[in-house]
């Protein structure tokens, strides 16, 4: 039971700041100056009377608390409305939006934490100068590049110069692109805690006993590094989210980041409340998940 | 270590060549944004209709974008922006997280409660999240622009100047100074806040960059300054579609983002090395070897 109390109070603490950040999101967006109806008039050329009808109508004008809680039952059940611009189930057009997306956020997720793990360990097993240089340079890369600027070069080089891929729509170039930042934010820190992995007297035991480099690296210190490797996980999240944002942009990717843009600029309320609300609420969970699994797989970290 | 000695120490050392160039490339990049109304011979909003898109010439070093607007012209007066907006978003984030931080820890428990579940929440948020949502809810402009930077980052600062002022809370030169009377904001300024500096100064350079490289990542989705401020985000924004015609345009200031970042990453990672104790490649060796209580203390604070 002492061993899921922590884990219990972790996922309630995550459920809290989901709900906090949900409240936050949506009286921000409230507050908004110009709605959507003002652009709707300034384009349509509604008169004062009209444009407060629309206001009704879209219930604009209830108090706003009541606005709230109405908005939060219907979003519970998978209901955020309609779009004012496209007149469209909002929960629609972020279905069709999300494989985009996902498929994004995963694809670079791997790519990123296989490339950082990949080269830790290798880095650590066959004390080599090239690759340590190699962990170092992706470290320097990740920080100095951002990924959008990391973006135009590619689209430069491998789109202009060597005319291999399509620049618009492509996947693949996004992916590795995003994956090699996410990779660089945490392969000095594997790195890092791997070495010190490598010292515990185990693995000095089972280099004794004349065991191969790359099995004591998986069988024996992977293990020890795998809680690190875990929170290190939750801290790529972050830059996920700038880097599939840009990406969506640069490359006309119609993923949730485009349509949460397009709301923006629209003044498309309750799109963008949705969309946002989603990619908050679903980082809020993967980080609350890591935290719990953490705490359970290793409980050092409950003291 | 006093703060002072561990400046000497900097100033004292042998500078790496690396260090040297990221320094000389700081101070160019200043001495443009600075010089900017200067060097530059037309407004960064003028249109040569008759060199769109135009590659470099005599008269335009280095093209023109897609309007016909100078290039070079709009890369200096974006480095004001830039550097001005990442700046005052970073001092922002040390005003909220440092600032208040602090007196919310020694205003009491409860303070302290308040104000880093609020710290937690915003944490909750990637930076460029928070800054959609901010601009939507301010509008967008440059002043939304430095508040969602300040935000986003004040956890960063709030975290780290927490720990560190615990650590120096425990430490005896603080019992020593509360047993002479000293109130906890006397303290505070005159005690601890003095052993905090390496710290900040080290997240600071932390912190900057990432101001820098954010303001560019909002410029570039729209959601910066008005189309009229030229900013580096927004000039790779505007190239991005005619990058098959005019590379120039967009390669410009995306190398001189990316020479601005490393630069300023270089910097901080040497400022690090030599400010902050918590590191222990800051502590000289021999100390460390020779005291296991230090050694125990650097081994924490890098931890957390």
């Amino acid at each position: 039971m002492s061993r899921w109390l922590p884990v219990l109070f972790a996922l309630l603490a995550g459920l809290a700041r989901a709900v906090g950040i949900v409240v936050v999101t949506w009286f921000l967006c409230r507050v908004m100056p110009g709605d959507v109806v003002d652009v709707l008039g300034l384009e349509g050329g509604l008169s004062e009377a009209q444009q407060a009808d629309l206001r009704v109508s879209l219930g604009y004008d209830r108090p706003i608390v009541v606005q709230f809680f109405d908005w939060a039952q219907h979003a519970l059940a998978g209901d955020f409305g309609r779009s004012v611009r496209f007149d469209r189930p909002v929960a629609d057009m972020l279905a069709s939006a999300a494989p985009v997306t996902i498929e994004l956020a995963l694809g670079s997720f791997v790519v990123g934490v296989a490339l950082a793990l990949g080269l830790a360990i290798a880095a650590t097993s066959m004390k080599s100068r090239l690759l340590e240089a190699a962990v170092d340079g992706l470290n320097i890369w990740s920080i100095a590049v951002p990924t959008f600027c990391a973006g135009v070069l590619g689209i430069i080089v491998f789109s202009l110069w060597l005319g291999w891929l399509p620049v618009i729509g492509s996947l693949i170039l996004p992916i590795i692109i995003i994956g090699l930042d996410n990779a660089g934010q945490i392969v000095k820190l594997v790195r890092e805690d791997l070495a010190e992995a490598v010292m515990l007297p185990h693995v000095r035991t089972a280099r004794a006993k004349g065991l191969s480099p790359w099995r004591i690296a998986v069988v024996h210190v992977l293990p020890v590094a795998a809680p690190i490797v875990l929170v290190l996980s939750g801290l790529v999240l972050s830059g996920l989210v700038a880097g599939t944002l840009t990406m969506e942009i640069l490359f006309g990717l119609p993923g949730i980041g485009s349509l949460m843009l397009n709301a923006v600029h629209g003044r498309d309320l309750p799109v963008v409340l949705a969309a946002v609300t989603v990619v908050a609420v679903a980082l809020v969970a993967i980080n609350t998940l890591v935290d719990a699994l953490h705490r359970l797989i290793d409980p050092r970290v409950n003291r | 270590m006093s703060p002072k000695a561990g400046i000497r120490r900097a100033a004292g050392s042998f500078v790496a060549p690396g260090t040297l160039v990221a320094l000389v490339a700081v101070i160019v990049i200043l001495l443009a944004a600075a010089g900017a109304p200067i060097l530059s011979d037309q407004s960064p909003l003028d249109q040569d209709l008759t060199a769109m898109n135009g590659g470099p010439t005599a008269e335009h070093l280095l093209g023109t974008d897609n309007l016909g607007r100078d290039v070079l012209v709009r890369l200096l007066w974006g480095a004001r922006t830039t550097l001005v907006v990442g700046a005052l978003g970073t001092a922002l984030a040390f005003a909220l997280g440092a600032g208040v931080g602090l007196m919310a820890i020694v205003a009491g428990r409860l303070t302290e409660m308040l104000w880093f579940a609020v710290i937690d929440l915003i944490r909750a948020l990637p930076a460029t999240l928070l800054g959609v949502l901010l601009i939507v809810a301010l509008g967008s402009g440059t002043v939304p622009v430095i508040i969602a930077l300040g935000l986003s980052f004040s956890p960063l600062v709030a975290l780290v100047v927490r720990t560190a002022h615990a650590r120096e809370v425990a430490r005896d030169y603080v019992a020593a100074a509360a047993s002479f009377g000293g109130g906890r904001l006397h303290v505070l300024v005159h005690h601890i806040l003095p052993n905090l500096i390496g710290t900040l100064v080290t997240q600071g350079a932390i912190v900057l960059p990432r101001c820098i490289v954010t303001e560019s990542v909002l410029s570039f989705l729209g959601l910066g300054s008005s189309p009229d401020e030229p900013t580096w985000g927004r000039m790779i924004a505007d190239a991005s579609r005619f990058i098959e015609q005019a590379p120039h345009a967009i390669l410009a200031p995306v190398i001189a983002l990316i020479v601005l970042t490393t630069a300023l990453s270089v910097l901080g990672d040497q400022l690090r090395r030599r400010l902050d104790p918590t590191r222990a490649a800051a502590m000289p060796a021999d100390l460390a070897e020779a005291s296991p209580i230090a050694t125990a203390w650097t081994a924490e604070g890098a931890e957390s």
